[in-house]
């Protein structure tokens, strides 16, 4: 009797064990239950001990520059400095910071799963830095408990809006660059098809249809747009399964589409491999939008020619211009939009593959910038 | 006494299996009959499509492998929960050796890595009779946080990789479509004809543009399937998950038989987690394997810890994550599958004067129905939830058939038989 109710209990345990590891997996939202927190303990050890030099750095820089004595603290999101895409955008604006101004910078990068988010804000929080960067919409709760902590200290939280006296939000406006990339994809599309790959179906990333949709409606109307998800909330891991992107980027090349974009994170390199794929078995040449970063930079030399063009999100410019202020005392509003206009979003040229259209391109942006057309970010 | 049983049992197969073999196949004609019902009631087109049915074969495989790790574990006695992290050794080392030498050496480097793992999980249940649950929680925790730190000190910016992910594997493993049958049901899935194009699209998606991997993989079952019921070792291997007692007092070495079961699944999952990238993804991207360690779990207790039964319930899983990824409307047809299917079922268990069930199956039958018929689509949370749904449903039916080893999950020590 005992026994069968020990296995019974043997599987209970593996259920929630599956809860713990999806959770951490999805690493977005999830800091209730005391076992993920444990996880989180074990794994920063991990990273701590066995890497320093790649987690943390502290640098100054040679006196009489105007950034003497402001410390930058630099929270990233899961993955860090070298994921090639959020987390290196925002290295880059950092970099450039450091070089023009001599600032002192400290670096922390989050768990696998993230949940020692708010600990390390924490942590740049009580050694004096000023201010302190969380790189990511994940940390929107961290940084509106540790802002209320410490109010002397200025908090700049990046994708999402927190709205304390000591917070700066720096939002991205994703739906006009993506209007743009939309416009691409329609005015390259041969078939009169095109396709979306969204990571997880959330608010943020539904903002990036929207605005793809406008886009490639504003220039073909009667485009037809496939859209697709790969995980739904609380479910995050569609943005790092390139299998499951490349599969439904094949999909969509099956179904007639010639362009695809994807604003599904790690996963997008599955579209690439799927474009590279359809394409080399005989179907005919298919495309690739790539997004946050210069895509054809980041992927493998062999992708390069499948990557169209790239919604590019400019976290470095919000992050050097931040501390820019910062550094000249310039006061800045609590939320800052960087939109088309502020140069936050746009679209790569990189390959030269969309060079006939970027006259087109140019007359779209310059009516975003001029307000004669606004683009929706939210789907209907 | 083993060579005997196994005599017994060999020279009983014919008949029974001729039986089995017989359902199998009024099963699987039957449910391409349905899935054609279906389609051609509803507004699909993808439901039987071959691209459909070859990215359910790509996403399944791995599922499947891992679930076959599983079954080899616990058919020993010890219950492998570290599955996932034995699957994400297998990702990176797949990764980095598919980097630096090529896709079959990744395979190699991606099961040993597994095994490795599984090793570990081996001397912590098996020598030191650690809990195997704790243990596969530590293994899956272990795994994520090593491959993180590997790939901190070994991929460089220049190389292309980082700390969450790894350049692109040299080349991909090559694919091949099956001669003449390939190209014969690919014609004929073009043809339209109802039922004949719906089997030639599932034929054609099977048998086209398949990775050599992915026959491997698929080899694995009917191969797990000989060693563990046709061998004496396969006996000698279930009898430690069954009642080690009994065995060690035959003279199996239980400990070592443990050893090489859970070394297996760890080499399983690795495997899997090799598919994943040198197959699918042509990268490794730290989380990739997104839970399908824990789904192979789950396919193989659909599977009644028997590797057909596995491959069935991973199939199931990667059909409908291939479904979902093509065409959402398509999972709304499902719907009415189901209801046909509950239907069914209820009218067969009424037949056998077993009317219970039969109400139970007839009332969700009826829901299914109602739900497809008021309804256009299905929310996508609950697209997204179709194979957990369907699993829980099938568990719920058949859960008097499953039986999972005797002495699966509990502690044993050498000598210790009461």
């Amino acid at each position: 009797m005992r026994t069968r109710f020990m296995r019974k209990g043997v599987y209970v345990a593996l259920m929630l064990a599956f809860a713990l590891v999806a959770a951490a997996c999805g690493g977005g939202t999830n800091e209730t239950t005391t076992s993920t927190a444990a996880t989180g303990g074990t794994e920063t050890t991990t990273t701590t001990t066995a890497a320093p030099g790649a987690s943390t750095t502290t640098t100054t820089e040679p006196a009489g520059m105007p950034g003497e004595g402001v410390k930058v603290g630099m929270a990233y999101d899961i993955g860090g400095r070298g994921d090639k895409s959020f987390n290196d955008s925002a290295a880059a604006g950092l970099d450039r910071a450091k070089e023009e101004f001599g600032i002192e910078v400290q670096e922390l990068e989050p768990t696998a799963g993230g949940e020692n988010r708010e600990e390390n804000l924490r942590l740049l929080a009580e050694g004096g830095f000023d201010p302190i960067f969380a790189i990511g919409f994940a940390f929107a709760e961290g940084v509106d408990r540790v802002a209320q902590d410490f109010p002397d200290t200025t908090f700049a939280i990046v994708d999402s809006v927190v709205e304390q006296p000591n917070v700066l939000s720096l939002v991205f406006a994703e739906h006009e660059g993506s209007a743009l990339v939309g416009a691409a994809a329609a005015l390259k599309s041969q078939t009169g098809t095109i396709g979306f790959i969204g990571g997880v179906n959330i608010g943020l990333i539904n903002k990036f249809e929207a605005g793809y949709r406008f886009g490639a409606e504003y220039v073909k109307p009667d485009i037809e747009i496939l859209s697709t998800y790969l995980t739904e909330p609380p479910d995050f891991s569609g943005f790092n399964d390139p299998a499951k992107g490349k599969e439904a980027a094949l999909a969509m090349f099956e179904q007639g589409a010639d362009v695809v974009y994807h604003a599904a994170g790690g996963s997008g390199t599955g579209l690439f491999q799927a474009a590279k794929e359809f394409t080399e078995q005989g179907g005919s040449k298919v495309w690739g939008i790539g997004v946050d970063s210069d895509q054809y930079n980041t992927v493998d030399p062999e992708l390069r020619d499948y990557v169209m063009t790239s919604m590019l999100k400019r976290v470095d410019v919000a992050v050097y211009t931040t501390i820019k202020n910062f550094v000249e005392e310039v006061p800045q509003d609590p939320i800052t939009v960087f939109d088309v206009k502020a140069d936050g979003v746009g679209y790569s040229t990189s390959g030269g593959f969309v060079d006939d259209i970027v006259p087109q391109l140019e007359e779209l942006k310059q009516k975003i910038i001029d307000g004669m057309v606004t683009v929706p970010d939210t789907l209907e | 006494m083993t060579d005997m049983r196994t005599e017994i049992e060999t020279s009983s197969a014919p008949a029974w299996a001729a039986n089995r073999w017989m359902r199998l196949a009024a099963l699987i004609i039957g449910g391409v009959l349905l899935l054609a019902v279906v389609q051609s009631v509803s507004d699909t087109s993808e439901l039987t499509t071959s691209g459909t049915w070859a990215a359910a074969l790509r996403l399944s495989v791995p599922i499947m492998l891992a679930g076959l790790g599983g079954m080899f574990s616990e058919r020993s006695g010890i219950v492998n929960i570290g599955l996932e992290g034995m699957m994400i050794a297998g990702t990176w080392f797949g990764a980095w050796a598919g980097w630096s030498y090529g896709p079959w050496q990744g395979v190699l480097l991606g099961v040993a890595g597994g095994a490795v793992f599984g090793l570990i999980h081996a001397i912590a249940t098996v020598t030191f009779a650690v809990d195997h649950i704790v243990s596969g929680v530590a293994i899956n925790i272990l795994a994520a946080g090593s491959m993180r730190f590997l790939s901190v000190v070994t991929y460089t910016p220049e190389s292309g990789g980082g700390a969450t992910q790894s350049p692109g594997i040299k080349s991909q493993i090559a694919t091949f479509d099956v001669p003449v049958i390939s190209d014969f049901f690919n014609w004929l899935e073009a043809k339209r004809i109802f039922f004949v194009s719906d089997a030639s699209g599932i034929i054609a998606g099977l048998t086209s543009n398949l990775s050599w991997l992915t026959v491997i993989g698929l080899a694995i079952v009917p191969l797990s399937w000989w060693v563990l019921w046709r061998t004496a070792w396969g006996l000698r291997l279930r009898s430690c998950g069954e009642n080690p007692y009994a065995a060690e007092s035959l003279g199996v070495p239980v400990l070592r038989m443990k050893y090489y079961g859970v070394v297996i699944s760890g080499a399983l999952a690795g495997l899997g987690g090799a598919y994943l990238v040198v197959v699918q993804a042509g990268i490794y991207r730290e989380g990739m394997t997104a839970g399908r360690g824990f789904l192979g779990l789950a396919a193989m207790i659909f599977g009644n810890w028997n590797p057909v039964g596995t491959m069935v319930g991973s199939t199931l899983f990667g059909y409908a994550d291939a479904l979902r990824l093509r065409q959402n409307e398509a999972v709304h047809a499902l719907l009415l599958a189901v209801a046909i299917v509950l239907v069914l079922l209820a009218v067969w268990s009424a037949i056998r004067r077993r009317y219970t069930p039969a109400i139970f199956e007839g009332i969700f039958g009826v829901l299914f129905f109602t739900w497809y018929i008021t309804t256009d689509s299905v929310p996508s949370q609950v697209v997204a939830a179709t194979p957990y749904l369907v699993t829980l449903l099938v568990l719920a039916i058949a859960t008097q058939r499953l039986r999972m080893p005797a002495a699966d999950g509990l502690r044993y020590r050498k000598g210790e038989a009461v």
